[in-house]
């Protein structure tokens, strides 16, 4: 409660200064530079400590329901632990009352990692970490600046939590949907151009983004500083599909909803693994490529990466399979033509290509490539929404299973006869 | 490098013509895929190679690329030598006069609003935004020139031209989504591969009609290296004279922008080499002067951002601003220290 009692205090320090400075304006004094300069200082001390009194006093955790009442030592607070199996790019650490959790790879060739502190509030909050490392959780309300965060957050079941997202145009999602309808969420702009003073309005208990490693675009060090807790979210370094899904799971410790993570990735691995198995009979593997020609360089996925593990586990024979790089190689229109130009299908990337003769536009060269003449070119375009938010970004991530089901009946039909394509679509002619 | 004896300019200029046929020859055999050069031969004598997807990678790829990167060096070093002519300023030249600033804000609407404006995303449109843009800021400055006198003060105003499109540019870029972004941002690196032989005649015609306008001012333009005010007591039709410049050089700049992206430097840097090469500022030796280097310079550029990492493609505008740069300083120190 001593909290309360120092906000007390700050806020009358402040009012009296106010009020002193009103007075000596006022007063018909001799205007002095170092008097006006000595009460400006005493001004702005005065508001850099009570800034910190705008947060909500931590202390009051201890009036919530969820919060632990009679904390005793040796209790385990965490009956339910996650067991990761794909995922490589963070670890869960757990203590009695408390979990570290750690993110590895936050970006591409990054230096720095992440590590939180989850601490269940109303016990005690370990020594030797940062504050900002520190959330309390369970979490009550978070602002997510990522879509791919919808479909987990819904499976964990703590959407009603969700109290602002960066965009509404982009939502496909239609619980999302649903609360933009029902006025609970507030729009606080993408992470590279936040509206800060929204989401310190909003006040959230956690901030969900990612990093790029690029200061500019990046979220969290502005977070950080206002005093808002942030929480990384690199789903997308992870190669597989699988393990992309898994990052549900990472989610789900800020919630305490360990079982409830546990129990739906299990269901979607599941479901992948069947159709995966399913497919490693084929004899034949069609040969397919990716990527396009953007102004001279052609950006291929490698053969290590997302797209190269989809394409495996669908029975195709991927053309830059053994150049192993977790990323995109960077090649350039011959390259590509010498070796593609027989591929029997093309996945498209590019959004902005919606037709067969979009294609042609672009470039007509593209003629030269059999899969264009023969039209099986296919982009993951069919659920884009009229603002041009696709669904394959939104809810693909955590629909691994349904994108490979997608992918097999592009290359092997009759492998998935019931399945209609989700994702998926043939450019028309 | 000085020259005991000065070999005759024809000379000279047959030397650097030789290269520039050598560097073509060597852009048509070498680049990412491996292609023997006894099949690069068959190939350019009309046979079929080894492997027939190589003609097509030739004849397709190679051949539009390389001669999209002549005619472009070529129109950037026309459109510098002009503009450091007329201005006396060494710095000047197609992107201190905000001409390429124009062409990326026209190709940013395009990529940046078509999707909030539903117009068709393509190539076409991107250059047609590109010659509509660089045209209007030309115009702009074409006006401006004709009620401003100095031209410093014109040089001033290019460059705010320059930097308000830039921040027209920037906003575009806050507003759009990541891909948009990036799509962006591919087309500032510069590349020459994007031309078909569809748009070559297109392009090449472009470059044709500014060079003409460009050899018709070179006896006017020549006058003006004695100065404005010698130029105009010659009878030099200022105005005039800024006009035909000013419209050859956005007529060059904007269509090389157009089809290739902002190509940095070129422009700037190759009329300085010719001048120490051919050691004189006659513009009747420096103008095929420029449009010979300014080719060869483009191919070695292009190759280089090809050849010189294996495994990615080098940004062609970084090539040719790092190829650019220590001419344009080592011209200033010589001119400078001596």
């Amino acid at each position: 409660m001593s909290g309360c009692k120092e906000f007390q205090v700050e806020i009358d320090v402040l009012g009296s200064l106010l009020h002193s400075l009103f007075h000596f304006v006022h007063s018909g004094e001799e205007f002095s530079m170092n008097k006006l300069s000595l009460w400006l200082v005493l001004l702005g001390s005065a508001i850099a400590v009570s800034s910190c009194a705008i947060a909500p006093p931590k202390d009051a955790a201890n009036s919530r329901s969820d919060c632990v009442k009679n904390y005793q030592t040796g209790v385990d607070y965490f009956p339910n632990k996650i067991r990761l199996k794909d995922a490589q790019g963070f670890t869960v650490d757990y203590h009695k009352h408390y979990k570290i959790v750690s993110v590895n790879r936050p970006w591409k060739d990054a230096k720095t990692q992440f590590q939180y502190v989850l601490v269940q509030c109303g016990t005690p909050t370990p020594t030797g970490f940062k504050p900002e490392q520190i959330v309390q959780i369970p979490v009550r309300s978070v602002v997510t600046l990522s879509t791919t965060h919808f479909v987990p957050l819904q499976r964990l079941g703590v959407l009603d939590r969700l109290v602002g997202i960066s965009n509404f145009k982009d939502v496909t999602t239609p619980a999302i949907s649903e609360k933009i309808q029902a006025n609970q969420l507030t729009e606080v702009g993408d992470a590279g151009s936040l509206n800060l003073e929204k989401i310190l309005e909003l006040s959230p208990d956690l901030v969900t983004t990612f990093g790029t490693g690029n200061p500019k675009q990046d979220a969290h060090p502005k977070l950080l500083e206002a005093g808002i807790k942030v929480a990384i979210v690199a789903e997308y370094m992870e190669s597989t599909p699988l393990g992309q899904a898994e990052w549900m799971k990472f989610l789900a410790v800020f919630f305490n909803k360990e079982a409830e993570a546990e129990r739906s990735f299990a269901e979607t691995r599941q479901r992948y693994q069947a159709i995966a198995t399913q497919v490693k009979a084929v004899k034949l593997r069609p040969t397919v490529f990716s990527g396009f020609d953007s102004k001279g360089t052609w950006y291929m996925p490698g053969g290590d990466s997302y797209m190269a593990t989809f394409f495996q586990d669908a029975g195709a024979n991927y053309l830059w399979a053994n150049q192993r790089s977790p990323g995109s190689l960077q090649l350039n229109f011959e390259q590509v033509y010498d070796r593609a130009a027989p591929a029997q299908f093309w996945i498209i990337g590019s959004q902005s290509i919606k037709t067969h003769q979009d294609v042609i536009a672009a470039d007509s060269r593209y003629q030269g490539f059999a899969a264009v003449q023969s039209n099986n070119l296919f982009s993951p375009t069919a659920k884009v929404n009229a603002e041009g938010g696709n669904d394959y970004w939104q809810s693909g991530t955590a629909n691994p299973d349904l994108l490979l089901a997608d992918l097999v009946k592009i290359f092997h039909p009759e492998l998935v006869p019931d399945h209609q394509l989700v994702y998926y679509r043939q450019l028309p002619k | 490098m000085k020259w005991r004896k000065p070999l005759p300019r024809s000379l000279l200029l047959g030397v650097l013509t030789g290269i520039v046929l050598l560097l073509f020859a060597l852009s048509l055999a070498i680049g990412t895929v491996s292609i023997p050069l006894s099949d690069v031969m068959t190939t350019l004598l009309g046979g079929t190679p080894t492997k027939p997807g190589w003609g097509t990678i030739i004849w397709q790829f190679r051949l539009p690329r390389s001669l999209t990167a002549m005619l472009a060096g070529s129109a950037l070093a026309i459109s510098g030598l002009q503009l450091q002519t007329l201005f006396n300023n060494p710095l000047a030249g197609p992107f201190v006069l905000g001409i390429s600033s124009g062409a990326s804000l026209g190709v940013a609407i395009v990529v940046l609003a078509s999707q909030q404006l539903g117009w068709l995303y393509g190539d076409i449109n991107i250059i047609a935004a590109a010659c509509i843009g660089a045209a209007s800021v030309a115009f702009l400055v074409i006006m401006t020139a004709r009620m401003v006198q100095s031209a410093i003060a014109l040089l001033v105003l290019g460059l705010m031209f320059g930097y308000a499109t830039g921040a027209i540019v920037n906003i575009l870029l806050q507003l759009s989504s990541a891909q948009q972004v990036q799509q962006f941002v591919i087309w500032t690196f510069g590349s020459f591969g994007g031309v078909t032989w569809a748009q070559l005649p297109l392009m090449a015609g472009g470059i044709a009609i500014g060079s003409a306008i460009a050899f018709t001012t070179t006896m006017v333009l020549n006058v003006m290296l004695l100065g404005e005010t010698q130029a105009m007591t010659l009878g030099v039709n200022l105005n005039q004279l800024r006009f035909l410049v000013l419209l050859s050089s956005s007529i060059l700049a904007g269509i090389v922008t157009a089809f290739c992206g902002p190509i940095a430097f070129l422009g700037v840097a190759v009329p300085h080499l010719c001048r120490g090469v051919l050691k004189t500022g006659d513009l009747r030796w420096l103008l095929p002067a420029v449009m010979i280097v300014g080719a060869g310079l483009a191919l070695v550029a292009d190759l280089l951002s090809q050849v010189l990492v294996r495994s990615s493609i080098l940004p062609l505008n970084s090539v040719t601003a790092l190829i650019g740069t220590p001419i344009v300083i080592w011209v200033i120190l010589q001119s400078r220290l001596r």
